[in-house]
């Protein structure tokens, strides 16, 4: 193990600790050595993690980056779930933000429309109706601090190693697990381990390459004749899967209905 | 880079403070229209201070601004701190915020040949989304003001509102669709440019369409007659009942921001945003190719302005015309109404668009329109038929009510 | 109640036409009433500059006054009854023995709290000599509480001021003869 490796080992073990520390558990629950660790394994990670072009890309990154990271944290250590509710939405927004830093214009907006937009709203509204300061301890604990703390963290390793490896040439090992790392990492539902015409390796993003992608010219079609030619079926596919949950929530309730009529009819029977 | 980043920082200054202000004298136009329609005469003392010039009451805004600064900033001690502070700035950011794509003008022409943009983000392509994006987020503010609240009519004022923005936010971006179908673009200034170029309105293009979107944005607006999250008469003042000082003027200002938001996109996609006919033509006034001089470039903000100043006096007249919604007709209309009539706005913009070509042989440019005319009046026909907005709600049985249709 | 009890009525809406349920139709038609009245006449009342035209004074509720009887003094005989139908308890009267024959008692003192006062016009109805009446005046004021405790005299200083725009709604009972023998028993 070189240096870089160890440096993500590190980062990975602070992290779970911090995250155990912060997470609502019955005793020990250290926040500020919490909130200090996270902050060395967040340091650890960003000394590893190649950042995009000049210093104001690389300010705009770091605090997009740090806002939806500690948004995220937080999203799981606070008690009260509104405030988990409105940490997960500013989550969103950080990852909006980043999405638009990369030029994914209609996916950084579209995230804040349906995530941001209806489904955290949909939580609230549910949570609004919920007492705010729920008194009983288990619901106020988290439950297996331990291993969910440790489990995040190592998939947080394992991804920002991985992916360092994609992006930092002289990193790269050797081109068969390199060429599997970006299959997964593509994650299209055309691809699989099996192809043989692998995707190109992203480039690393530079400043000028970024640019260019921002101010492009009819981006949002580009998007739409790639999803409506390349990944047509797994359009279709989600939304055939949409119509069924749909479907599915409207007989459940019709279900519930006719229940209700029938024993309002025949007594309780 | 550092230029354009200095351009777009003047538009942002020029468009909050011009937002901010232009908030502050809507209030006034409400007051003062609000009392016109009822035969008063409205607040038109105060004028310049320490004289005793009235000016009409164009002081107004400032002594309300004044007083709402100097007002004591209460919080009672019942609320959720953080986001009782938090709701109101939310919702004013994001109302803010969604200025960044929206134009206000077409091109500014500066010493011959630079040309500025008239809007802060140029060439943002997902632009109409953005708006979408942005204003779905106000839901926040709402929710979270009236769930901090701790208080039961800021608490149903939120939940109104949530269930109306969600459910109103369906037909509003049907209506967008219309557009988009034809237009091919989510850019709001690409929108604008393909009205002028025809010379042919989005609204009379597409009747339908128009008016899914205005009874829509009335709602993502929560203007009457669908301002139940804080109808006055059953919730004292919905999620801001808690609120006084800054922090209401901060609501207040958001609300009057929606308007204006929902008012510059209804005349940015279906009024033609600064179009208008022989007016704003350069080939009008003789002017060749392409560049657009100054002065042609200010009159085309100065009628953009004006259709919006048009759009919003007509948000004020329909306050006091129409009674509000209760709330089972509002999910009504917006279910049962609203989303079948844009669905159908879509499908007839979708055969226009695909049929473009052997329609407008056939039967000409006023043809095509026509056609739309004849089908949207059809499908209002039938959903008048099929879906009346029933009005009585009374319980006529004790039988389980079975899909809420009593 | 229960909703299926046959005791309710029920009352239905008129049907709707088709340009009724169409409901734009109707939109237009409450838009061109909402956009005459917009330009329509105002009635409002620039008070300082143009004073309100009370339609008839002789029943507006204003500011009270004393009233005078043909002699000049004040026609009140101190019964109370003012101060006992009076909702607000805002009439404070000193009675003492009338210097005058024709009556036992006169008030000494009569205070109202205008700012307690409600401008109900109680005490005018149980006044059984009209001697106290509410006047037209609607912006008498005072910049301090004490001020708006009006006396005696401010009160008759509002009749000497109203008594030729409202004259006095009875010119009183005449000056009452006392039978002689109440004084032996």
């Amino acid at each position: 193990m070189n240096a870089m490796q160890w440096t993500f080992v590190v980062a990975t073990i602070s992290g779970a600790l911090a995250l155990w520390m912060l997470l609502p558990r019955k005793r020990f629950r250290g926040r500020r050595l919490g909130s200090l660790l996270g902050l060395v394994s967040l340091g650890l990670f960003a000394s590893q993690v190649p950042l995009p072009g000049g210093p104001a890309e690389r300010t705009v990154f770091i605090v997009l980056a740090g806002v939806t990271l500690a948004a995220a944290v937080c999203t799981v250590t606070f008690r009260s779930p509104v405030y988990c509710a409105v940490w997960f939405g500013l989550t969103l927004l950080g990852v909006s933000g980043l999405f638009l830093f990369q030029g994914a214009q209609f996916l950084s907006v579209a995230t804040v429309t349906v995530y941001a937009g209806a489904i955290v709203v949909m939580f609230l509204f549910v949570l609004m109706l919920s007492d705010p300061r729920g008194r009983t301890y288990y619901d106020r604990l988290s439950w297996e601090a331990m291993l969910s703390a440790s489990a995040g963290a190592v998939m947080i390793g394992v991804l920002s190693m991985t992916l360092h490896r994609v992006f930092v040439p002289e990193a790269a090992p050797p081109a068969a697990d390199a060429n599997n790392v970006a299959v997964a990492d593509a994650s299209g539902a055309s691809a699989n381990a099996e192809a043989t015409n692998v995707p190109a390796l992203p480039e690393p993003p530079t400043s000028e390459s970024l640019q260019a992608n921002i101010l492009a010219p009819e981006h949002v079609a580009r998007l739409g004749g790639a999803l409506f030619s390349r990944y047509l079926v797994t359009v279709e596919a989600a939304g055939v899967l949409l119509l069924v949950a749909l479907v599915g929530a409207t007989s459940i309730m019709a279900h519930a209905r006719f229940e209700q009529l029938r024993r309002s009819r025949h007594g309780n029977g | 880079m550092l230029e354009l980043a200095a351009i777009a920082l003047v538009k942002v200054v020029i468009l909050s403070f011009g937002l901010l202000t232009a908030a502050a004298y809507l209030v006034l136009l409400e007051r003062r229209v609000a009392a016109w329609v009822q035969d008063r005469r409205g607040p038109n003392r105060v004028g310049i201070p320490l004289t005793s010039i009235r000016l009409f009451g164009l002081g107004q805004p400032l002594a309300d601004g004044l007083k709402f600064i100097f007002k004591e900033e209460f919080t009672p001690s019942h609320v959720d701190r953080w986001m009782y502070t938090l709701a109101p700035i939310s919702i004013l950011a994001t109302a803010l915020a969604v200025f960044a794509v929206i134009p206000f003008g077409d091109v500014l022409t500066l010493g011959g040949e630079r040309t500025i943009e008239l809007v802060v983000a140029p060439g943002f392509d997902a632009g109409a989304i953005y708006v979408f994006a942005l204003s779905s987020l106000a839901v926040y503010g709402v929710i979270l003001g009236g769930w901090a609240s701790n208080n039961k009519y800021s608490l149903l004022g939120g939940l109104r509102s949530s269930a109306q923005l969600i459910a109103y936010e369906l037909p509003l971006s049907l209506g967008l669709l219309g557009v988009v179908v034809v237009t091919g673009t989510l850019r709001l200034d690409e929108v604008i440019r393909t009205q002028a170029n025809e010379g042919i309105w989005f609204a009379f293009a597409q009747p339908l369409g128009l008016i899914v979107f205005v009874i829509a944005s009335f709602a993502e607006a929560a203007r009457l007659p669908f301002d139940l999250p804080e109808a006055e008469q059953e919730l004292v003042g919905g999620y801001h009942t808690e609120y006084s000082g800054i922090r209401l003027l901060m609501y207040l200002v958001a609300e009057f921001m929606h308007m204006i938001t929902a008012s510059f996109l209804i005349v940015i996609l279906f009024l033609g945003g600064w179009h208008f006919w022989g007016l704003t033509d350069a080939a009008a006034w003789g002017i060749e190719g392409e560049a657009v001089p100054l002065w042609l470039g200010v009159v085309r903000i100065v009628v953009l302005m004006a259709k919006v100043f048009v759009v919003i006096l007509f948000f004020m007249l329909t306050r006091w015309t129409w009674p509000r919604f209760r709330f089972d007709q509002l999910m009504n209309l917006a279910w049962k109404v609203m989303l079948p009539l844009g669905i159908a706005n879509v499908v007839m913009m979708a055969v226009v668009a695909e049929f473009e070509v052997p329609l407008t042989d056939r039967l000409g440019r006023g043809g095509v329109i026509g056609l739309t005319w004849v089908g949207t009046l059809l499908t209002l026909i039938v959903a008048a038929l099929l879906v009346p907005l029933h009005s009585d709600n009374r319980r006529r049985s004790i039988e389980p009510d079975l899909f809420g249709t009593s | 109640m229960r909703a299926d009890d046959p005791a309710i009525r029920w009352i239905e809406e008129p049907k709707l036409g088709l340009s009724g349920k169409m409901y734009l139709p109707l939109i237009f038609q409450g838009l061109t009433t909402t956009a005459r009245h917009l330009v329509g006449p105002k009635r409002t009342v620039s008070f300082p500059e143009q004073r309100p035209n009370i339609a008839d004074p002789l029943i507006y509720r204003g500011v009270h006054r004393l009233n005078r009887d043909q002699e000049g003094r004040v026609k009140c005989v101190a019964c109370f009854l003012c101060a006992t139908a009076c909702p607000a308890h805002c009439i404070d009267i000193v009675a003492a023995e009338s210097p005058w024959p024709d009556r036992e008692k006169y008030p000494e003192h009569f205070v109202i709290d205008e700012l307690r006062c409600i401008f109900c016009g109680m005490c005018e109805e149980a006044c059984p000599v009209d001697a106290i009446e509410l006047t037209s005046l609607f912006d008498l004021t005072g910049r301090t509480r004490e001020e708006m405790f009006f006396d005696k005299e401010k009160l008759l200083s509002v009749f000497d001021q109203t008594k030729d725009a409202e004259p006095p709604k009875s010119a009183g009972l005449p000056p009452l003869q006392r039978p002689e023998e109440e004084h032996h028993s």
